[in-house]
């Protein structure tokens, strides 16, 4: 599908007027729109067979069956919040470098081209310009690549934070 | 029965300490790397970490592992501090040089790289020198303001390193635990083989005493 870049500005006010989804289908795909890494979700470590294998090589040790399968839950979660981690650090968020790149000044008459066919008002120009120019101001904050993938990964720290500490408890515990 | 484990590793319960140990290895130390960065680098941190365990035992080696994933993290945080300020110094050349269009914009960028590594062509070199004295800037002027310009996210980046030492903290200090339960059990053991051998030469010495 190509992008059409004049459409862009209008196709985003568009949206702005959109009330969201109104199927269930589209309310059940659109309730999934912030899950980014799904470590806000609780997976269940101690059937898997990962979880199984790992408490078997723990028991080794000599520790107890309870701190075994501790130990095996708490490394099976670092490993998740640490893959998750190397995920976001890998695949920051794309540049959308038509709305960093642009000129807002210049694309007033685009603009008013673009919304005259509707009997749009001057204000209406101004408006979507004024709209435009703040989606690049949030475009341009966000900084190129390393800037993203920093601040994605910041997020990220208090998962990072409790998923050592709850390793840390379960080895040391006996 | 094998078990799948993560990145298709098979360990089956039934194999010996040392296969699985082998079998854990990767499961546990799964180097995801970047496209850029050797294996081999990472591999020969994890072994001298390694070669310092007294004890490897599978769960010491895991969270060796670990601790071994988190210093490369700091390597690469480290390096994004650097490009961090490139892409800042980048940023402010192309306002500076009122060239705010896709096309300069990332001609720029890439020619301030190449300079910054010193591998830039002359007509690269040439642009970089031509948008600095029509800003009237040095480039150690614009690296201050770069630095200014990427403040926010620097500390953002010194947090992550922070957060990678604690955890090698928290690491370190479960590797100890473990050496000192083993140590612990070790000595236990070898106190109890004393005691019983002190138990059974007295055993034998009262048994001669007793008057035939």
């Amino acid at each position: 599908m190509t992008i059409n870049h004049r459409r862009s500005p209008t196709n985003r006010c568009n949206a702005l007027k959109s009330t969201g989804p109104r199927s269930v289908a589209g309310k059940r795909a659109s309730s999934q729109n912030s899950r980014k890494h799904g470590l806000n979700s609780a997976p269940d470590f101690e059937s898997s067979s990962e979880c199984r294998a790992l408490i078997d090589l723990i028991a080794e040790e000599g520790l107890s069956a309870f701190a075994c399968a501790d130990i095996a839950t708490g490394l099976l979660n670092y490993r998740r919040v640490m893959d998750a981690y190397y995920d976001t650090y890998s695949s920051p968020e794309p540049i959308d470098e038509f709305l960093r790149d642009a000129n807002v000044k210049a694309s007033n008459p685009i603009f008013s081209e673009l919304l005259s066919p509707s009997g749009s008002e001057p204000q209406d120009v101004r408006d979507m310009a004024a709209f435009f120019a703040s989606m690049q101001r949030q475009e341009r904050r966000k900084g190129g690549p390393v800037s993203r993938r920093s601040a994605d990964n910041h997020k990220l720290i208090r998962y990072q934070r409790n998923a050592i500490a709850r390793l840390s408890r379960a080895v040391r515990q006996d | 029965m094998p078990y799948n484990v993560h990145f298709g590793i098979y360990v089956d319960v039934a194999m010996p300490v040392e296969d699985k140990f082998k079998s854990l290895l990767p499961f546990l130390s799964s180097p995801k790397l970047l496209p850029n960065e050797s294996e081999a680098g990472f591999q020969s941190g994890l072994q001298s970490l390694l070669s310092e365990l007294a004890n490897p035992s599978p769960l010491a080696v895991a969270l060796v592992s670990q601790l071994n994933e988190c210093l490369w993290w700091i390597k690469r945080h480290t390096v994004d501090k650097e490009l961090l300020l490139h892409e800042a110094m980048a940023r402010l050349l192309s306002k500076a040089g009122s060239n705010w269009m896709a096309s300069g914009n990332s001609k720029l960028s890439v020619a301030l790289e190449h300079y910054l590594e010193g591998s830039a062509h002359k007509d690269e070199a040439a642009l970089i020198e031509q948008t600095l004295t029509g800003a009237n800037l040095t480039l150690s002027d614009l690296r201050v303001r770069a630095f200014k310009d990427a403040a926010r996210h620097i500390k953002m980046v010194d947090d992550l390193i922070h957060r990678q030492h604690q955890t090698m903290r928290h690491l370190q200090r479960s590797i100890d635990s473990i050496d000192y339960k083993s140590r612990l059990l070790k000595r236990m053991d070898l106190e109890l083989a004393a005691l019983e051998s002190k138990q059974s030469a007295k055993g034998v010495l009262s048994l001669d005493d007793k008057p035939s």
